[in-house]
C-alpha cells in the first residue's frame, strides 16, 4: 500500500510527541508514515462547540461509554478500550486512559503546560531519591521556548523559585471571581495564586496549512476545539506536517512488533489494518515510538528488544491527585456575568515550599499544586446547590439563584517518586482482540505521596477556612483520599532517560541505548514526574530528540 | 429562542406527546407492558456522533408515570414571574431518558423513581382514596411536606423520602439545563466572545470587594 510513498522514518502514534517527531522531521525534507491506531479524527467537523448539555443524552452526564461526559473529545477510549484489555496484579489499583483516534491525547486534555524547573530535572541531587535526569534544565530551555512559540502558550511569569516564566507567553486571560477570592485567601496565608501557563490561543496564529484562531471564550476545551485555539496535534502539528509533503498517516492501524536485523537493527514494524484485519510491515530507516508511556513500553516488552537494562515497564509514574469541593457563603447570590473564560482555570496555585522542605520543615518530599475552579458552569445533568437542595416550589427556585455559581473545588496534582512496586509488564495469558499480549500494572503508593497528600489537604482546608467555606468533600484519610495509580492520567517513566545504558532505557535524545536507529519520544522518557503537567516537556524533549535524530541521519551514522 | 435553537429534548417532548396520544388507544396495553422487564438496553457506545447526539435506548416509562412525575414536577418546581414550571416544559421526557438508559447509575436511579412512584401513589391512596394523578395540589403537598425538608422527614416515609431527592434532583437537572431554566439561574456563558476576556463586571467585583472585606481578606482585585 505504501509503494507510492517510502517512508525514511515511522511513527507510531500521533498525540503530543508523534506530532512533533513528524513537525520536525517533515520540516527537515524527511518522509515519514505515522500510523495510528485509532480512526482519522477531524476536529474542524466533529467538535461540539456551543452546543448545550441539554442535547446531549442524560445532559452530558459522566458515563461507562464517555467516563467525561457525552461531549468529551475522546473516541473509542476512556478506563476501557472495547477489546483492548490490561489487567492488575492483586491488589494493585491502577487506571489507564487511552483513546483511539488521530492526534491521541491531545484532543483532550487541560492544556496546563507550567515548564520543569531546574530542580526538576535534578531531583536525586536535591534530596537522594529517585535519578537525576540526564539533561539539566538549561539544556531544555530552549527547546520549551520553541514549543511555546509554535504551539501558542497564554500565561505571565511569575518570577517564583523553580518556576520559569517564558518570553513567549500570549496575553492570559483576566482571573474570575471565584478565583480572586482564592488569590485573596492563599495572599493571607502567604501561599502564591498566580497565572496558570494553558496552550490555549488568545491571538490569532496563522499558517498557510494550519491557521488557528485565538479562543472566543465559549465551548470546554474538553470536547476538543475546532477552531483550533486550544492545542491538539490534528488542527496544528499534523496538518502543518502534511503541508510539506512529507508525512503520510494511515489511520487504524494497530502497531504490535518493532522488528530488527540480525544486527539488532530496528527495520520497521509490523501492524494490523484494523479495518481488514490484515498484517502489514512498514520498512524504515528509523522507527520512532510515540504511543504513550505504557503502549509504547509494551511495544518494545512484545518485541523483546530495547530492555537491556531491564528498565522497560519499570519507574511508572502518574501524578497525586486528590480533590476537595466547597460551598462559599461569600459567592452566594452575586452578581451574574460570563465566567466561562478559557472553560480551564486562569490562575493555579504552584508549588511554594521550596526552603521549608530544604530547611527540613516538611515530613515529605517534593511538592504538588492546586489547580483551582467553580463558579458559574454551564448546568448539565449534574446540576446541583452543593448539598444545598432542600424541600420544594418557590423557595427550591429562590434557593437555585441563590446557591448557584458558590462551589468551589481544588484539585491537588503533587509529584510521585519512582518505587519498585509501581510497574507495567506483559500479561502471561491475556491478549487483546487481535491477538497482541496486554499489559499488567503493578501499583503502590509510597508513604512519601501518602503524607504529601496528607499536607495538601490540611493547606487546601486552610485555604477553605479563610473563604469562609463549608467543605463539601468527606474528610477521608489520605490513604483514602488519594486517587488511584493513572486516575490523573500523566503516566511516565516506562522508558526513561538517563547518562548509562545499564539504567536507562534511551540517553538523553531519547534514543535506544540497545537498538539505535529506534527512538522512544513520549513520556516514557521521563526521568522524573515533577508535579507539572509533562506535555509541554513531552514536547520539549520529543523535539530536542529529533533535532538530534535528523543529524545523525544526515550523517549516516543511523 | 429561535427555531433552530430548539433543543433535542423539546423535540423529542413533542415526537413523545403524539406517541403517547397513540397509546392511549387499543395499543395502550402493550405500551404499559413496556414497563415490566425489557431486554437490555444499549448505550450510544464509545464513538456517538456528537454533532447529532442521540440516546439510542428505547424510553421504558408509562404516560401514566410520566403524568404523575409531570404534575410532581409542577410542585417542585413551579412557574412564576421569572420562568414556567417544570412539568410545562416537559421534565418527564427527561426523566424518562435517565430511568431507560442502560448504565449503572442510571439503572440504581431507575429503581428508586419506579418504586418512588408507586409509593406515592398506594401513598395518596391510603391517605385520600385516590392516586396522585388524582389527588388535588392541596393533598399532593400534605405527602410532600412530610418527605421533602431536611430534618423534618416524617416518620415511617423514609423510602418517601430518597425517592423525593432523586426526583428533585432530576427535575432540577433537567429544568436547569434548559433555556428556561439557564436563564432563570442567570447562566450566561456559552456565548462567543470577539476580543479578549472581559472578566467579571464592575457589579461582580465590587460585590467580591465587600466580601473580601467581611471576610477580613486583602483586596486583590485590583
Amino acid at each position: 500500500m505504501m509503494r507510492d510513498f517510502e517512508p525514511d522514518v515511522v511513527i507510531v502514534g500521533s498525540g503530543a510527541s508523534g506530532g512533533m517527531t513528524a513537525y520536525v522531521l517533515a520540516q527537515a525534507g524527511i518522509k515519514v508514515l505515522m500510523l495510528e491506531a485509532g480512526r482519522h479524527y477531524d476536529p474542524t467537523t466533529e467538535t461540539p462547540m456551543l452546543n448545550w448539555e441539554r442535547d446531549a443524552p442524560l445532559a452530558g452526564v459522566s458515563t461507562p461509554d464517555k467516563p467525561f461526559g457525552f461531549y468529551d473529545a475522546t473516541v473509542d477510549g476512556g478506563w476501557q478500550v472495547p477489546g483492548e484489555p490490561y489487567t492488575m496484579a492483586p491488589g494493585s489499583k491502577f487506571k489507564w486512559w487511552r483513546a483511539r483516534m488521530l492526534g491521541g491525547r491531545t484532543n483532550h486534555w487541560a492544556r496546563h503546560v507550567p515548564r520543569f524547573g531546574p530542580y526538576d530535572f535534578k531531583p536525586y541531587s536535591r534530596d537522594g531519591l529517585g535519578v537525576d535526569w540526564p539533561v539539566s534544565y538549561d539544556d531544555v530551555a530552549p527547546y520549551y521556548d520553541k514549543v511555546e512559540q509554535l504551539i501558542g502558550v497564554h500565561g505571565k511569569t511569575s518570577g517564583l523559585e523553580n518556576q520559569p516564566g517564558s518570553n513567549y507567553f500570549l496575553p492570559p486571560p483576566k482571573p474570575r471571581v471565584p478565583e480572586l477570592l482564592y488569590a485573596a485567601a492563599a495572599k493571607s496565608l502567604n501561599i502564591p495564586c498566580v497565572e496558570s501557563p494553558r496552550a490555549i490561543l488568545t491571538r490569532d496564529m496563522p499558517h498557510p496549512h494550519a491557521p488557528r484562531s485565538k479562543c472566543f471564550f465559549a465551548s470546554p476545551c474538553g470536547r476538543g476545539c475546532s477552531i483550533g485555539a486550544a492545542f491538539q496535534t490534528p488542527t496544528s502539528l499534523l496538518p502543518m506536517a502534511m503541508g510539506t509533503g512529507n508525512l503520510r498517516i494511515v489511520t487504524d492501524a494497530m502497531v504490535h512488533t518493532v522488528k530488527t536485523d540480525r544486527d539488532g537493527r530496528a527495520t520497521g514494524v509490523l501492524y494490523f489494518d484494523k479495518k481488514t484485519g490484515r498484517e502489514h510491515f512498514a520498512k524504515a530507516r528509523v522507527v520512532v515510538l510515540a504511543a504513550s508511556a505504557c503502549e509504547s513500553a509494551r511495544l518494545l516488552l512484545n518485541s523483546g528488544i530495547g530492555n537491556s537494562s531491564g528498565q522497560v515497564g519499570r519507574n511508572l509514574m502518574d501524578s497525586t491527585g486528590t480533590d476537595l469541593a466547597a460551598h462559599v457563603p461569600a459567592l452566594e447570590g452575586r452578581p451574574r456575568y460570563n465566567e466561562d473564560g478559557n472553560s480551564q482555570e486562569h490562575l493555579f496555585i504552584p508549588w511554594w515550599l521550596y526552603k521549608e522542605q530544604k530547611a527540613g520543615l516538611l515530613d515529605f518530599p517534593r511538592g504538588y499544586h492546586f489547580e483551582i475552579g467553580g463558579g458559574f458552569d454551564m448546568p448539565d445533568g449534574d446540576f446541583g446547590l452543593g448539598g444545598n437542595e432542600d424541600g420544594y416550589g418557590a423557595k427550591l427556585k429562590e434557593d437555585a439563584r441563590r446557591y448557584y455559581g458558590a462551589v468551589v473545588w481544588i484539585s491537588l496534582r503533587g509529584e510521585m517518586i519512582p518505587n519498585a512496586n509501581s510497574y507495567c509488564e506483559i500479561d502471561p495469558t491475556v491478549k487483546d482482540r487481535y491477538g497482541i499480549p496486554v499489559l499488567r500494572f503493578h501499583w503502590k503508593w509510597s508513604d512519601h505521596e501518602i503524607r504529601q497528600i496528607a499536607h495538601g489537604q490540611k493547606t487546601a482546608r486552610a485555604l477553605f477556612d479563610k473563604m469562609g467555606a463549608r467543605v463539601l468533600t468527606p474528610d477521608k484519610p489520605p490513604e483514602q483520599a488519594i486517587a488511584d495509580g493513572g486516575v490523573i492520567i500523566h503516566e511516565v517513566g516506562t522508558t526513561r532517560m538517563g547518562d548509562k545504558p545499564s539504567n536507562s532505557v534511551v540517553n538523553q535524545y531519547c534514543q535506544s541505548w540497545d537498538v539505535p536507529n529506534l527512538f522512544v519520544v513520549d513520556g516514557g522518557v521521563m526521568a522524573s514526574q515533577a508535579h507539572k503537567n509533562p506535555t509541554l516537556t513531552i514536547l520539549a524533549l520529543s523535539w530536542r530528540g529529533t533535532d538530534r535524530m535528523v543529524e545523525q541521519m544526515r550523517k549516516h551514522e543511523i | 429562542m429561535s427555531g433552530s435553537e430548539l433543543s433535542r429534548r423539546q423535540t423529542m417532548a413533542w415526537m413523545l406527546a403524539a406517541s403517547a396520544a397513540l397509546a392511549t388507544g387499543p395499543h395502550a396495553k402493550i405500551a404499559r407492558a413496556a414497563t415490566g422487564p425489557v431486554p437490555a438496553a444499549q448505550g450510544y457506545g464509545t464513538d456517538p456522533n456528537l454533532m447529532q447526539p442521540k440516546a439510542p435506548w428505547p424510553l421504558t416509562l408509562s404516560p401514566a408515570q410520566r403524568e404523575e412525575i409531570r404534575i410532581a414536577a409542577d410542585l417542585i418546581i413551579p412557574g412564576d414571574e421569572h420562568s414556567p414550571s417544570a412539568g410545562s416544559l416537559h421534565i418527564d421526557s427527561f426523566i424518562d431518558e435517565w430511568v431507560s438508559a442502560p448504565y449503572p447509575r442510571q439503572q440504581a436511579d431507575a429503581k428508586i423513581v419506579l418504586a418512588g412512584l408507586d409509593w406515592l401513589d398506594a401513598e395518596s391512596k391510603r391517605r385520600f382514596g385516590t392516586n396522585f394523578a388524582g389527588a388535588t395540589d392541596a393533598q399532593r403537598r400534605q405527602i410532600f411536606d412530610d418527605i421533602a425538608w431536611r430534618g423534618k422527614v416524617a416518620a415511617g416515609t423514609g423510602e418517601g423520602a430518597e425517592f423525593f431527592g432523586k426526583l428533585r434532583q432530576l427535575v432540577m437537572a433537567g429544568f436547569y439545563t434548559l433555556p428556561e431554566g439557564i436563564a432563570d439561574i442567570g447562566y450566561k456563558g456559552n456565548s462567543p466572545i470577539m476580543g479578549d476576556y472581559p472578566g467579571p463586571s464592575p457589579e461582580a467585583l465590587a460585590h467580591l470587594r465587600g466580601k473580601l472585606k467581611e471576610l477580613g481578606l486583602p483586596d486583590v482585585t485590583t
